[in-house]
């Protein structure tokens, strides 16, 4: 769980059909404002055989406006943007792109934009100064699963469901089940541990987390882009 | 009452003569007065040198009453062209406005042994002006202190303050001069009537009347506000130093964040570009690599100083997430499974620096002693609200130890224990052989919803800043951080 895992992609998304056999590269969206940087992530990007960087843009309305076309596999996203901010980038593409994986790209580790991300959408949080072949690693691991969840996201998660608790409907509130889940989770079990205990297997324990981030994406899109704002600008 | 007195001073003012003792008496005309005549003890007519229309003049005199006698009786007769007010000691005790009749006041009452000072204010409305004085003043020894109108008096000229009171004449004052003697033109002979004048009563003041209590009390409530003044001044300076220090530490956690963090991640990346456009080879390629690797060290520092700078960290729940993931973090290596037990009631609970800091450094301390020493597959790091105090433990399933044979240096204990102290807490350890090893950490915080007080002032503790900080980072094993496991 903590450490990620090098998973062979299922999925045939961006795969043409008149190439069965072989495994077509990763598409890769980039957004980010500083051009050096853009330069050096797109050389990176392209540095690793199975991922090809099809698309670098300068702003989140850019992206907003050039990534749909594009269909990428992942979008890396900067989340200090100029205007609009990565988060709102995010949740306005995961609207378009609902398929699409998205991987929130900062500079410090803030638990707090992690959670930010993770609610508007963003299906994985990567710190810019990991190394190229935990990236490459950790890129495949949210194209295999999604978004990872520790034992602090766990408790941020059940500490939002439990704040919306009285006023969101039955379909986006958390299962007796994935609450169990996340409860084990905030302790420190890892997914297998939790498969043992609850006699599940670690797929159906995955599936379960899955639908826990999709219901919180739905729960909290815009409360999070309206938080990261505050955040933002304390006055 | 008075009323009907005044009514009946006017309807009947010969029947009530006798009865009200708080009316002037008139008896015409009446040239004895018990033992003596009234005029008996008078002296001159006595003025201002010159006379003039409408003329103030201020008439002043002192006499003694030896020490150690008792007054057995004082009789003061006056009267003064036209008008007078005749003050004893400052005190006001009569007035007069008509030359023609005398006045007499009974003394015996006020004088006291000691100086006293007689003032007597008199108006000249036209023509002839004069006063004319008598007092006498009968002791239990027998003797007598007798005060009459003569050149003795004094003119104290217009514009000195208290005269009244003033128990030494000053050399410019004049000596009054006399005008007539008693009898003499153009004055009577024999009064037309005596006026006895109200009976006079010391004043008795209750203690919260007198001027030294009202003094003490004024001095005290100003004394009072100016300490308040003080305390507020103090209070808000406070939170103004609160306020700009918030303030600053938002501005350096931004400076890391925005320009240190950016910068240094942008070397990284360029750095680990420049490496994959080396030859494999390449011994450069090495050196490269090693400087990537520091920065990302620096970097990992880095996002530790900027979580304890940055005021929005502040909080229990920040403290716990961040708390957590360090101990994930650092026990990642040494196989060592952790569980959390975190109390619900930790969430937005405020948690200044220090014992945010504080804490942060004794749980990394009982971290590393659990990974060196415990050969623990177990941890448990639990965070509570208990009784006003913030609890946490560290428990692990080691190889524990008998606390009686270890030396304390090495199980850390003195280090952590200053620690708590200096955030008012404390820590305890106990352990067993092959029974584990449990820490516990307690500092009190306040509850910020359980004080109404603490609403009221709004304050929060501010201690000392833990400048340890920096010397215990040199003192921790350098970490690593895996920013994949974030």
């Amino acid at each position: 769980m903590t450490q990620p895992n090098v998973k062979v992609i299922k999925t045939t998304k961006g795969g043409r059909p008149d190439e069965p056999g072989s495994r077509p590269p990763v598409k890769v969206a980039l957004v980010e404002d500083q051009p050096k940087v853009r330069e050096s992530w797109i050389k990176l990007i392209n540095s690793f055989p199975d991922f090809k960087c099809i698309c670098a843009c300068v702003t989140g309305e850019e992206a907003v406006r050039v990534i749909p076309a594009e269909a990428p596999d992942v979008v890396l996203m900067d989340i200090f943007l100029p205007r609009m901010s990565g988060i709102e980038c995010t949740m306005r593409l995961k609207t378009l792109l609902p398929q699409t994986q998205i991987v929130i790209l900062t500079a410090m580790a803030d638990q707090e934009l992690v959670f930010l991300a993770l609610e508007a959408g963003a299906d994985g949080y990567l710190l810019k100064r990991t190394k190229p072949s935990d990236l490459r690693a950790a890129l495949l691991d949210v194209l295999g699963g999604g978004a990872p969840m520790t034992s602090q996201i766990a408790r941020r998660v059940i500490e939002s469901f439990r704040q919306k608790a009285k006023i969101r409907d039955e379909s986006t509130r958390l299962s007796m089940r994935e609450e169990q889940i996340l409860m084990l989770l905030a302790q420190g079990h890892s997914n297998k541990m939790i498969a043992s205990s609850l006699e599940l297997s670690i797929d159906t324990v995955c599936t379960h987390l899955k639908n826990v981030f999709s219901k919180l994406h739905v729960n909290s899109r815009t409360e999070a882009v309206v938080r990261y704002m505050a955040s933002k600008n304390p006055k | 009452m008075s009323r009907f007195l005044a009514l009946g001073f006017f309807l009947a003012p010969t029947l009530l003569a006798n009865a009200d003792g708080d009316m002037p008496e008139k008896q015409k005309p009446l040239p004895q007065m018990g033992d003596s005549y009234v005029t008996n003890g008078l002296g001159s007519w006595i003025w201002e040198d010159k006379t003039l229309d409408d003329q103030t003049c201020l008439l002043w005199n002192t006499f003694d009453i030896p020490t150690s006698s008792k007054v057995t009786k004082a009789r003061l007769v006056m009267t003064v062209d036209n008008e007078f007010t005749l003050y004893l000691d400052g005190r006001e005790l009569g007035r007069g406005a008509e030359w023609r009749e005398l006045f007499v006041f009974d003394l015996t009452q006020l004088l006291k042994p000691g100086r006293h000072v007689l003032a007597v204010s008199c108006y000249n409305g036209s023509f002839f002006a004069g006063m004319l004085f008598g007092l006498k003043v009968e002791l239990a020894d027998g003797e007598n202190v007798e005060v009459k109108s003569d050149q003795s008096w004094k003119v104290v000229p217009e514009g000195v303050s208290r005269w009244k009171t003033r128990t030494k004449a000053q050399p410019e004052w004049a000596a009054a001069s006399i005008k007539a003697p008693l009898g003499g033109t153009p004055w009577w002979t024999v009064p037309d009537a005596v006026n006895m004048m109200p009976s006079l009563q010391p004043i008795e003041l209750f203690f919260w009347q007198t001027g030294w209590f009202q003094i003490s009390l004024l001095s005290l409530c100003g004394l009072v506000i100016l300490v308040s003044l003080r305390l507020m001044t103090q209070l808000a300076m406070h939170k103004k130093e609160r306020f700009l220090l918030q303030r600053e530490r938002e501005r350096i956690a931004r400076d890391i964040h925005d320009d240190i963090g950016a910068r240094m991640t942008q070397l990284v990346l360029h750095g680990e570009v420049a490496q994959y456009e080396l030859p494999a080879d390449e011994e450069m390629r090495q050196r490269l690599n090693w400087i990537c690797e520091e920065a990302r060290g620096l970097l990992s520092t880095l996002d530790e100083i900027l979580w304890a700078v940055n005021p929005r960290r502040d909080t229990l729940r920040d403290f716990v997430d961040y708390v957590c993931k360090y101990t994930v973090d650092f026990l990642a290596p040494s196989k060592i499974q952790c569980f959390f037990e975190v109390g619900p009631e930790t969430s937005a609970v405020a948690l200044d620096l220090p014992p945010r800091l504080g804490l942060l450094m004794a749980v990394k301390e009982a971290l590393n002693n659990a990974a060196k020493h415990s050969g623990a597959t177990e941890l448990t790091l639990q965070i509570h609200w208990r009784d006003e105090r913030l609890v946490i433990v560290v428990r692990d399933n080691g190889k524990g130890f008998d606390p009686a044979l270890t030396d304390p240096l090495r199980n850390g204990l003195p280090n952590m224990t200053q620690r708590m102290k200096e955030l008012g807490g404390h820590c305890v350890i106990s352990s067993q052989l092959a029974r584990g090893c449990r820490v516990e950490f307690s500092v009190p915080l306040h509850h910020p919803r359980s004080s109404f007080w603490g609403w009221l002032w709004n304050d929060k503790r501010l201690p000392a800043y833990d400048s340890g900080t920096s010397n215990d980072r040199n003192g921790e094993p350098v970490q690593s951080h895996d920013p994949t496991k974030c």
